[in-house]
């Protein structure tokens, strides 16, 4: 299978190691025998829509993410277009933001986001900061990361995680936390999100497959060093709950 | 009466402290229980430096008291580390009279980045340097405009700044403020023509966020840029390294200041400009600082040498989650002419706090180790498997990973010879320096 993902703005929205939750996926979809192709979109740059299996936006400071939206505007019609038709989304750390229908800043100024959900997003002038465990309906294992973001966003009825035994979600402590419709996932959490949750890198493939009208191969390969990485953070993590 | 009992109970919290050795800040936080503007109240020396970024505050400090003090001024500083505000009202109420009255010439402060407003709230330096601004502790610190934003506040319309011209963005501070001095290098045998390392949003204008062009750079997006687009760029420099020899192990400051590196590290480079704008700035002849600083040797043991086994080796303390702080202990071994053997503990992200986030892992360049005398790497302690993560999708050949650093040290001492690096942070340093005998 031929797999596209497009990377919005690789440079300015690569905070907090985001850039490996590309490497990850991608690594993953060749082992299952993908031919993997990443396009990189920055500011002006094209990309056309329709040949894009796999669409990823990582974390920025407040500053890049409100000059990346300027750029990301414009494409967001088709973005739309595609999540209706099922394409995979993540918009991993503070990339989330911009899935919804507006930003407001600290300073109280507004700028739209792209508006593909429903959900708005206040920055505030203190830092939200602090590992995160909790829980998707997705698959049984509990998710491990990190919250680094200084916004609170109301108004997602479909969170990604839909219990937070520790840390920071959405609104609040221990509220849901990120956005997951149809192919679609967000969650501020960084770590990076698929390289610290094997699942959930397994999920977000899976969700590749779907598009195509195929489920993953039942042979699959396992990465140890990720999965002996993930056992003992989710251990660190659940002897602070 | 307030300043009085502040004052004394600092001074005895202090000495009751050194005796049963806890840390300094508690002395200050009593102090400033009980007058909370004691920082106001007391007479201050004619001149304040302070120091505060991401990266050297410490060592830069360390080499600004020991160029004033050749100088022939009294200086006090924070050597105990302390750079929050308890930690500076300690220090300054503890070199005080009862009467309120710092006897010095100059007070030296290192100051934590993040919460500098709040110990220049009721006085200000008279001059301030800002070594850098870069990806530091963002667990604790969020990223470095937010950074930016927190510092900003605590400079005053009246200090002097000394700034790092090659910095794009604490460069910024320049920005509508009138006394400003630059130090910085200029193309030399280390340049590159484009910005180095794993992420690039800091060759963004911090101003408008259009990319910029480098003429050269030092590292990472340290060095000469210009934005395209509004024009922010690496102002004309009052202080310069105008040559720089790593390999030869030599500096010169303004065409004529011959110096000696006794760490022949990029970092160490900046570190020795900061401390010699402000000690040109405090009145110190060249030739003074010129002497103190040539083959200087920090005290605060960031790097200790060591042997294990037949090997000789090089601990480089590199802060976790503080990707530059690797990239240059990197760079600094892999410009090593000997075969080595490089052993990377992250055990504990923070000897401070509670923490499993690696993903600052992703922010270090471990390419750089990609050489042929780094005959092999060895990965250690609790999240090696997130080093050996981070590993897999880099092209070094050989890599190993043993969880236990104990088991790692003995299985050095048990074979080989190369000189071995050990790259890791405080929070860990302890547990290698444990299994090895130390060298002065």
């Amino acid at each position: 299978m031929e797999v596209q993902i497009v990377h919005f703005y690789p440079d300015l929205m690569n905070l907090y190691g985001s850039y490996a939750n590309v490497l990850t996926l991608k690594r993953y979809l060749e082992q299952l025998g993908c031919s993997v192709t990443t396009k990189a979109v920055i500011p002006g740059g094209e990309t056309r829509f329709a040949q894009g299996d796999f669409f990823y936006m990582g974390a920025g400071t407040e500053r890049s993410a409100k000059a990346v939206m300027t750029d990301f505007a414009r494409f967001r019609e088709e973005l739309k277009a595609a999540a209706n038709d099922g394409a995979a989304m993540l918009f991993a750390g503070t990339a989330m933001e911009l899935l919804g229908k507006s930003v407001q800043e600290a300073d109280g100024t507004s700028y739209p986001a792209a508006g593909l959900a429903d959900f708005t997003t206040e920055h505030r002038k203190t830092r939200i900061v602090g590992d995160v465990y909790g829980y998707t309906e997705l698959f049984p294992e509990a998710v491990v990361g990190f919250m680094n973001k200084c916004g609170i966003t109301t108004g997602i009825g479909t969170p990604l995680l839909s219990k937070v035994a520790m840390g920071h979600g959405n609104e609040a402590p221990h509220s849901p936390e990120g956005f997951h419709w149809k192919n679609v996932f967000a969650s501020e959490l960084t770590g990076p999100l698929l390289v610290k949750n094997p699942r959930m890198l397994e999920t977000v493939a899976a969700a590749i497959y779907a598009r195509r009208g195929e489920t993953l191969p039942l042979d699959r390969p396992s990465d140890p060093w990720a999965e002996a990485g993930y056992t003992v953070t989710e251990e660190q993590l659940r002897k602070q709950i | 009466m307030k300043m009085l009992l502040a004052i004394l109970l600092c001074k005895l919290g202090h000495a009751i402290g050194k005796l049963v050795g806890k840390g300094s800040s508690l002395p200050g936080k009593l102090a400033l229980k009980v007058c909370p503007d004691i920082l106001r109240r007391v007479q201050l020396p004619p001149q304040v430096i302070a120091v505060t970024g991401s990266n050297g505050k410490t060592s830069t400090v360390e080499m600004i008291a020991a160029i004033l003090r050749a100088g022939g001024k009294t200086v006090v500083f924070n050597e105990e580390g302390s750079n929050q505000i308890e930690g500076v009202t300690t220090l300054v109420l503890t070199h005080a009279t009862l009467g309120g009255k710092v006897k010095a010439d100059v007070l030296l402060i290192e100051s934590d980045e993040r919460y500098a407003a709040k110990s220049f709230r009721y006085f200000h330096p008279t001059e301030f340097v800002i070594t850098n601004l870069y990806r530091d502790q963002l667990t604790r610190n969020g990223h470095p405009e937010w950074v930016y934003d927190a510092l900003l506040p605590a400079i005053h319309p009246d200090t002097e700044l000394i700034l790092n011209a090659d910095d794009p963005l604490s460069s910024c501070f320049a920005e509508g403020h009138e006394k400003v001095q630059w130090f910085g290098l200029d193309r030399c045998s280390i340049s590159t023509d484009a910005p180095a390392g794993v992420y690039h949003d800091g060759t963004y204008c911090p101003l408008c966020k259009s990319p910029m062009e480098y003429a050269y750079a030092h590292y990472n997006q340290i060095g000469a840029y210009r934005c395209t687009q509004c024009g922010h760029a690496k102002p004309n420099t009052d202080y310069t390294a105008t040559a720089l020899d790593l390999d030869a192990g030599t500096l010169t400051i303004d065409g004529e200041t011959e110096i000696q590196l006794a760490f022949r590290s990029i970092y160490n480079v900046y570190n020795i400009l900061a401390a010699y704008a402000a000690g040109r700035r405090a009145g110190i002849p060249a030739e003074t600082i010129a002497g103190v600083i040539n083959r200087y040797v920090l005290k605060n043991g960031r790097m200790q040498t060591f042997k294990l086994g037949a090997h000789h080796g090089t601990l480089l303390t590199s802060k976790h989650e503080n990707s530059i702080a690797y990239d240059t202990n990197l760079r600094y071994v892999a410009s090593s002419k000997e075969d080595c053997v490089v052993l990377v503990i992250v055990d504990a992200v923070s000897r401070k706090y509670f923490t499993s986030e690696t993903s600052w892992l992703w922010d270090i360049d471990f390419d750089q180790l990609n050489v042929p005398q780094v005959k092999k790497v060895i990965l250690s302690g609790r999240y090696c498997n997130d080093l050996a993560e981070r590993f897999s999708f880099t092209a070094l050949p050989e890599w190993a990973v043993q969880p236990d650093i104990a088991a790692a040290a003995e299985a050095l001492r048990s074979s080989g010879s190369e000189h071995v690096y050990v790259v890791t942070c405080f929070s860990d340093r302890d547990k290698l320096l444990a299994h090895v005998e130390k060298e002065a």
